[in-house]
């Protein structure tokens, strides 16, 4: 029977998101003279920076944007991808952390809560929200992406976390049995505990099962009016 | 060994029989231990030949399907019912006689799910607990896991994790395949168990997924309800349509094109409909232009009688949208003309007269495959019209397939249940002959249930599906079988059957024709006969005791008691045969587990050998190393002495004498 600490101990892996496709999310929201640009999509982090500009371009142009967008646009994504993080460490131990939603899209409301395992790198969030859509019979189009969106920047947060423990760990120079216990001992707070989480059985007792399925709410026009309101008078 | 005169009577010098290694004394055609393990293997199904491929109660009485089902039983029922697929010891067929109709009552009417999937021939019977899975699926167990399972999902396996256990695969896999059914005929999502299952939803999802590849969930299900094509047909419009702007159907009315998304399914079949009226794509009308229906230009209606073409281009427009001259500017009332598409019906453009359509079946049924010699004879319809018209008729597609080379089509095998007598079969109709005394509403239950499935065209494939439905009893089959042929063949069939009883058993003969031994009133087979044409003649219920009085007037065997001889003779003629299948079944199994053991025995041995030689080898090996070691000692003990003698000489020279004088002294 292996020891939790052994089995949870890998070698460092290069900074990348734990999913299957190594893309990060990104969201914007650029005010330049009067004109608010809100946005948010995914970005392969090692698209040359060529790459960055021709989009900028394309959306300043297909949205009629002012020009003014255009540097802030290529910043901001510039930014997100995480230039300054690639190369980095990051441990990578058993973590399966909760991932929480809770989005509007258009008129869809959507609460959801699951487990995912950062491990895995098979994982594909696109494909959970396909699923999803599929499975609670979502018809508008712009759900899914939004709900990748979502989960990709949870993960992404918690990998951020961990480079940071990582750096903390190098910078500490405890001995390597100190190194052992940081993922376990320290983690970023979003970890479960393995032991416990696995321990009895895998099935969720069924009163806790309402709060793992999505709830999903259909708004009227005026609601999304109504909150749409809020938001601009609160962003 | 080979034989020495004097050689027995079928004794050929010059034959070799292949199986029997090319022993001579027989050809293998007369080889008849081979003939006996061909029939064996054909009476199990492992083997079927070709010329039983239509629907034959004789040959071929299994279902013809390329994916086979198999029952998985899962529930207890009864005392003795094992709970676990793999502790199940009895044989397939067994089972499938005696487990089926446990229940008393002989009326179907206890069936809710009347699965018109063509996949599943089985209906589900709430009362049994019997959940299809797909054969290739059989390896599944409850108490086990399974090689496919540990290699299809390794994660579980390599011991990397303890979120990743052989255990709580198995927790996850059994909690989805029962949750699944507790309701088989709706269809499983992965949200629904997801919830209730703690782990990666990505792990989970590739468990549910492959639960679901291997039929062990969602089998029977209904597939998705929207295909994904629907789904982007209703996103290219709901894209096309901007928020303020409403699309109308045609310009001056207030018909909406499509009705908004967010009210949900009710909504998304109003866009359907609508949708097909929209004017098709390019390239459907492109290809199918001329074969299918016209639509109008304008409002996409569908122009089924009458249109007006627009003489300068490619453009067609309803009756309606004429009127109203909707149809674009620069165009005038006179440059359309009026064309009536009814010519163009479905058979394209052809009309076939009865004349014409015998001609087609005659020539059909002489030159089978040769569509040129059929539509030579039938002069004035052309090779595709032919091939066409035939497809449309009721009962041509099984024409086509008998066509293929066979000798009989299927309106003559239907006949060959009457004329061939057959021992399985006579069981069948002994109990069908009971269900004519007594069981009125049953038969008249399965005449109903027949009757739908008579009243479609009855394809080959539904032929085989009904007849051969093999999880229904016997009583059943034959119930559904003697209502699809005629009364005058099942009564016949129901007395060669008798006949062939009578002839193995005297009991039977007895009581069927004891009023021939007594030379009374006349046969009995006329009496049942006439039975069974005035019991599937007349529709309404009459009293049994009417019928019943007429054997009670001609024979002098009371009613019942024949009834039950009936029913013992079949049961036992069944049970025996059972019987038999179970035994050489058994003898089977023993015979390959002895080859098994033979093999693990020859494996171990030739292991032992290995072990041995590699002994030898050691020992040789150590032998020579110990004579190497005395040499190299040997050796050693040289140079020490003459490193010894030419140092004591040394010694011996300058201090030898003092040395020796020491000594001395």
């Amino acid at each position: 029977m292996k020891s939790p600490a052994s089995a949870s101990w890998k070698a460092p892996l290069k900074f990348r998101m734990p999913a299957a496709e190594n893309l990060v999310p990104i969201r914007l929201d650029i005010e330049v003279d009067g004109q608010r640009y809100k946005d948010a999509f995914t970005w392969n982090p090692y698209d040359p920076d060529s790459e960055v500009v021709m989009f900028a371009k394309r959306t300043v142009k297909d949205l009629k944007l002012a020009p003014g967008f255009l540097p802030q646009i290529v910043q901001f994504i510039q930014l997100a991808t995480f230039r300054s993080y690639a190369g980095q460490d990051m441990y990578v131990g058993d973590k399966i952390v909760p991932i929480k939603l809770d989005l509007r899209v258009d008129h869809t409301v959507i609460r959801d809560q699951f487990l995912w395992d950062l491990n895995n790198f098979d994982s594909d969030p696109e494909e959970f929200a396909r699923t999803l859509c599929k499975d609670v019979g979502i018809e508008d189009p712009e759900v899914g992406p939004a709900i990748a969106l979502a989960i990709r920047e949870q993960l992404y947060e918690i990998a951020i976390q961990n480079v940071t423990s990582a750096r903390e760990n190098r910078i500490n120079k405890k001995g390597r049995r100190a190194a052992e216990h940081f993922p376990i001992s320290k983690p970023s707070g979003a970890a479960l505990d393995l032991m416990k989480l696995f321990r009895s059985s895998v099935v969720r007792k069924r009163k806790e099962w309402d709060y793992y399925k999505p709830v999903l709410d259909l708004l009227s026009n005026e609601d999304v009016d109504a909150l749409e309101a809020k938001e601009e008078r609160s962003g | 060994m080979p034989l020495k005169p004097p050689y027995p009577r079928w004794y050929e010098k010059n034959a070799h029989c292949e199986y029997h290694g090319g022993v001579s004394g027989h050809a293998i055609e007369n080889c008849i231990t081979f003939k006996r393990i061909i029939q064996r293997m054909r009476n199990r199904s492992w083997i079927y030949f070709n010329n039983s491929e239509s629907p034959n109660i004789i040959q071929n009485p299994l279902s013809n399907h390329q994916e086979n089902e198999e029952n998985a039983i899962t529930k207890k029922m009864g005392k003795k019912a094992k709970t676990i697929v793999s502790e199940v010891n009895s044989l397939l067929a067994w089972s499938k006689i005696r487990i089926p109709k446990l229940t008393k009552d002989p009326g179907m009417e206890n069936k809710p799910r009347h699965d018109p999937n063509p996949d599943s021939t089985r209906p589900e019977e709430p009362e049994l607990d019997l959940y299809t899975i797909p054969s290739y699926s059989s390896w599944f167990a409850w108490n086990d896991i399974h090689k496919t399972e540990r290699q299809a999902l390794k994660e579980f396996f390599e011991g990397s994790s303890i979120s990743r256990t052989p255990k709580i695969y198995k927790e996850y896999r059994d909690f989805i395949i029962k949750k699944y059914r507790e309701d088989p005929s709706r269809r499983l999502t992965f949200t629904e168990i997801r919830k209730s299952l703690i782990g990666d939803v990505t792990l989970l999802h590739k468990v549910f997924r492959f639960l679901e590849t291997w039929g062990l969930i969602n089998f029977v299900a209904p597939l998705k309800p929207h295909e994904g094509s629907e789904s982007d047909d209703r996103v290219r419009v709901e894209n096309g349509v901007p928020k303020g702007v409403r699309v109308v159907a045609t310009p001056n009315s207030l018909r909406p094109l499509s009705a908004p998304v967010v009210k949900g399914k009710n909504s998304g079949d109003g866009v359907e409909e609508s949708e097909a009226k929209l004017p098709p794509l390019a390239s459907y009308s492109d290809v199918f232009g001329d074969l299918k229906k016209l639509h109008c230009g304008n409002c996409g209606d569908n122009c089924d009688s009458e249109y007006y073409e627009y003489k300068k281009d490619n453009f067609i427009v309803c009756i309606k949208c004429f009127k109203s001259g909707n149809y674009g500017e620069g165009i005038s009332k006179d440059d359309f003309d009026l064309k009536d598409c009814s010519e163009k019906s479905a058979t394209n453009g052809a009309v076939w007269t009865e004349e014409e359509t015998l001609l087609l079946l005659d020539s059909v049924m002489k030159h089978w495959d040769d569509w040129d010699l059929v539509a030579q004879n039938v002069q004035t319809k052309s090779k595709l019209d032919c091939i066409t018209k035939l497809i449309e008729l009721p009962f041509g597609e099984s024409l086509i397939d008998s066509a293929k080379g066979r000798g009989y089509s299927s309106s003559t095998s239907t006949n060959m249940i009457g004329i061939k007598p057959v021992c399985v079969t006579s069981s069948e109709h002994q109990e069908k002959i009971i269900n004519e005394d007594q069981g009125y509403d049953y038969t008249n239950e399965n005449e109903k249930n027949g009757d739908p499935e008579n009243q479609e065209p009855p394809s080959k494939k539904k032929c085989t599906a009904s007849i051969s439905d093999a999880d229904s009893s016997l009583i059943e089959q034959v119930a559904r079988i003697s209502t699809m042929v005629e009364p005058q063949i099942t009564a016949a069939a129901a007395e060669a059957a008798v006949a062939m009883l009578s002839d193995e058993m005297l009991c039977p003969r007895e009581i069927f024709y004891g009023d021939q031994i007594d030379l009374t009133n006349g046969p009995l087979s006329p009496t049942l006969r006439a039975h069974d044409i005035r019991e599937s003649e007349i529709q309404e219920r009459s009293s049994p005791s009417e019928s019943q009085e007429i054997p009670l007037k001609n024979s002098d065997v009371p009613l019942p008691l024949r009834i039950r001889a009936a029913v013992a003779t079949g049961l036992g003629a069944a049970a025996a045969h059972a019987k038999l299948l179970a035994l050489q079944e058994e003898r089977e199994i023993e015979h390959l587990v002895a080859i098994i053991i033979e093999a693990q025995l020859k494996k171990l041995q030739s292991k032992v050998k290995h072990c041995d030689d590699a002994e030898l080898l050691m020992e040789k090996e150590y032998a020579a190393i110990e004579e190497l070691k005395e040499h190299i000692l040997g050796e050693r003990i040289n140079i020490l002495r003459t490193t010894y003698n030419t140092g004591t000489s040394k010694l011996l020279e300058p201090s030898s004498v003092q040395s020796q004088t020491g000594n001395m002294s």
